[in-house]
């Protein structure tokens, strides 16, 4: 297709859209588009940054998503096709990704979209998907407080890393934590959550700390915190000052033995730049640790080794990336359309697979992910060990019920469906529970 | 009240870390007039260099000085190739230097990838000595505070008692003069290109064992370096002390008081103050035009 083909097309498809939000009028042109579209392959984006300065991570999720539709494609595809990468560089420049996922809904009509990692990411092309009607899987654990009919989240919310975390370090390790965490958002919301977790579990707040990002000199902060004589460190700083914390804790002479940092963002990544010896004894929260010991963990990290070389690591948001590549293939062969709602009402939710971390779903109500909670104690290889795992799965919660006991999203209630039509623009408002 | 002493003992090697980080900024902006915006490039170089250096099984002692020969001649390779050219247009050194940051953080990345590296400390360093406080003093921060204290000492016995520091406080002093008196200043200025971005090189090197080495490290230390140069004077070392001295203390008192976000901001104010009283900062000569 040439340039000046695919901005007409996008313009007549564009227009078809704005007519069809406007007055209501129903989808069936975009349906055709679709439709049309679908040739001998399954066409699926791939919406990752791979180049810019979160490249890294983005890529290693493109990396996890292109093995999976490998595997998919070896088997046999599903309905018969094989399923078509369509690969886009978003360029860790967040006005990029939407431009980018307009181009692969509407150029190259993809059935669904695996991407985004930030949450400014997906917040800038969410309004997309719920314009165009098309789908993304999305593998990021994140601070949640979110929903959206178009999006599938299939990485952790907090009270899937966090409801069992913190009683668990009140009862086994003590009850006195000090917080330390990175100015912005998430630590700040994660730790509103730990505090009401230490209330309700008798647990004891002495002392709560914020750190610019970036910010990389910890000695103050590390007096400050023996001072108070904490169990528990609990940390949400991110990115450098995840290695200059633990390095420096360690370089003031203390263990796991002495106090215990407690994270929901510590991976094997980061403990193999900071050293293992640093942050030995040290305690993750997450639904996946490359140690896991499951026959279908095994198979995804000897197969990611294979194809990408055998010092690469696998984390929890690489294992969502390539189990909802799965999902998708299984939701499609359930519903043999590559019709959007065909896929966001009868493909996706509820829909079960195998995980390398466990057995995941999809909840019917919220669109996040059911998942298997574990705690990882970090070893002398910069590798976890896991200390705890519940024996049940999770559901997820976007709204946690200590903070929010009467919020939740329900896209089962055709109510609340007309709600989201109404007020789309409003997707982190208010959506009370109807039951 | 303990506390605080112990505070107050651990801002040294905060002031330390400062120094190292500001003292080639200082030489290059005082001597040669170029506000080097790739200096916080400069020290991630030299922390990556470092990092090479472990994986090749030296320690950090064999790293600051290959990281100090390494910087130098890259300085020199920018003063040579760009920065000769557009000595008499600050503005475009700005902005030249400020491209060759990026050039560097790109560089790098494409060539060790964008994740963060591990550096450790010499086993030698490990651990600490008792003091007053609650917790030892890390052996690896009061190599620091030594290493800073003989890194200005080297550079002021440079400055001053060698035939070369003469001639750059010359040209310091009076560019067109010293030119008259047959000083080759455009030899001076490389030679001080050179020597500051190796000083940024050695502080990469020597910070890298206790914080993160990844491509984007470098810009905290500029911003830091540029408000000791601020706040104690340009082109002194004693401003560069003085500058380390009060910022690195009160930061480290006020953050412990607060919290590291309003200690921050605190020390800011107290800068702007500070320059509406001193404009050449504390330390700051007056020039002979």
């Amino acid at each position: 297709m040439d340039r000046r083909k695919f901005i007409k097309n996008s313009a007549v498809v564009a227009g078809t859209a704005a007519v069809a939000t406007i007055t209501d009028f129903p989808y069936f042109f975009v349906k055709k588009f679709a439709k049309a579209a679908a040739g001998d392959t399954i066409k699926v984006g791939i919406l990752h940054s791979l180049s810019g300065t979160i490249a890294i991570i983005e890529r290693s999720l493109h990396n996890a998503e292109l093995l999976a539709i490998d595997e998919i494609n070896a088997a046999g595809g599903v309905m018969g096709k094989m399923i078509e990468p369509v690969i886009e560089d978003t360029q860790s420049m967040v006005q990029v990704f939407a431009d980018k996922a307009k181009k692969l809904i509407l150029e190259d009509k993809v059935v669904a979209v695996l991407g985004c990692y930030t949450s400014a990411s997906r917040q800038s092309v969410l309004p997309v998907f719920e314009q165009y009607n098309n789908v993304l899987l999305y593998p990021t654990l994140y601070e949640a407080q979110e929903c959206s009919k178009n999006c599938f989240y299939t990485g952790c919310v907090p009270n899937q890393q966090l409801d069992d975390f913190v009683p668990w370090l009140i009862e086994n390790v003590g009850p006195k934590f000090y917080m330390i965490g990175s100015n912005y958002i998430y630590p700040k919301e994660t730790n509103r959550e730990v505090k009401a977790l230490l209330k309700a579990h008798g647990g004891i707040d002495v002392g709560e700390e914020y750190a610019p990002l970036g910010h990389t000199e910890f000695s103050t902060n590390i007096n400050k915190i023996v001072a108070k004589k904490p169990d528990v460190v609990f940390s949400d700083l991110v990115g450098d000052s995840v290695i200059a914390f633990y390095k420096q804790f360690a370089g003031f002479g203390l263990t796991a033995d002495d106090i215990i940092i407690a994270t929901p963002i510590t991976t094997e990544q980061e403990t193999l730049a900071m050293g293992p010896e640093n942050g030995i004894g040290h305690l993750t929260s997450f639904n996946y640790f490359q140690s896991v010991d499951t026959p279908e963990n095994k198979k995804f990290v000897t197969a990611f080794k294979a194809k990408y070389g055998k010092n690469e690591v696998t984390n929890a948001v690489m294992e969502a990336a390539y189990f909802q590549t799965f999902m998708l293939a299984q939701a499609l062969e359930k519903t043999q359309s590559t019709d959007a709602d065909a896929l966001i009402f009868e493909g996706l939710p509820g829909q079960e697979y195998q995980a390398p971390g466990g057995l995941v779903k999809i909840d019917e109500k919220n669109h996040h992910t059911w998942l298997w909670p574990k705690i990882g104690r970090a070893n002398e290889e910069g590798q976890f060990d896991i200390i705890w795992e519940r024996d049940d799965w999770v559901r997820p919660d976007p709204w946690v019920d200590l903070l929010y006991p009467n919020k939740d999203c329900d896209f089962t209630n055709p109510g609340v469906l007309e709600r989201l039509k109404s007020d789309s623009k409003d997707r982190s408002g208010t959506l009370e529970k109807i039951s | 009240m303990e506390s605080i002493i112990t505070q107050f003992i651990n801002g040294f090697s905060i002031v330390a870390i400062l120094m190292l980080a500001a003292v080639g900024l200082a030489i290059i902006f005082g001597v040669a007039g170029v506000i080097n915006m790739a200096h916080g490039e400069f020290i991630m170089v030299g922390a990556y260099t470092a990092a090479v250096v472990g994986q090749l099984g030296g320690n950090t002692f064999i790293a600051i000085p290959v990281a100090f020969i390494v910087l130098a001649l890259l300085g020199l390779i920018v003063e040579r190739g760009i920065i000769q050219w557009i000595y008499d247009r600050p503005l475009d050194t700005i902005l030249a230097t400020w491209g060759v940051g990026i050039i560097l953080q790109v560089a790098i990345k494409l060539i060790f990838g964008a994740q963060h590296y591990y550096v450790g400390a010499p086993k030698i360093l490990h651990g600490g000595f008792p003091t007053i406080g609650l917790l030892p003093f890390p052996w690896y921060r009061l190599f620091l505070i030594i290493l800073a204290i003989v890194i200005m000492v080297i550079t002021y016995l440079i400055m001053f008692k060698t035939d070369l520091g003469l001639k750059v406080r010359a040209v310091r002093r009076n560019r067109t003069m010293s030119g008259c008196l047959g000083i080759d200043t455009a030899k001076v200025d490389m030679m001080v290109f050179a020597f500051g971005s190796g000083l940024a090189g050695v502080a990469g090197a020597a910070l890298a064992p206790i914080k993160s080495v990844s491509t984007t490290m470098g810009f905290p230390y500029a911003v830091d370096s540029f408000m000791v140069l601020v706040l104690g004077g340009v082109g002194s070392l004693w401003g560069v002390v003085a500058g380390s001295g009060l910022i690195g203390e009160a930061e480290t008192i006020l953050s412990f008081i607060y919290n590291n976000v309003i200690g921050k901001l605190l020390v800011f104010i107290f800068i702007v103050l500070a320059i509406r009283v001193f404009p050449k900062g504390l330390f700051g000569y007056q020039e002979r035009t």
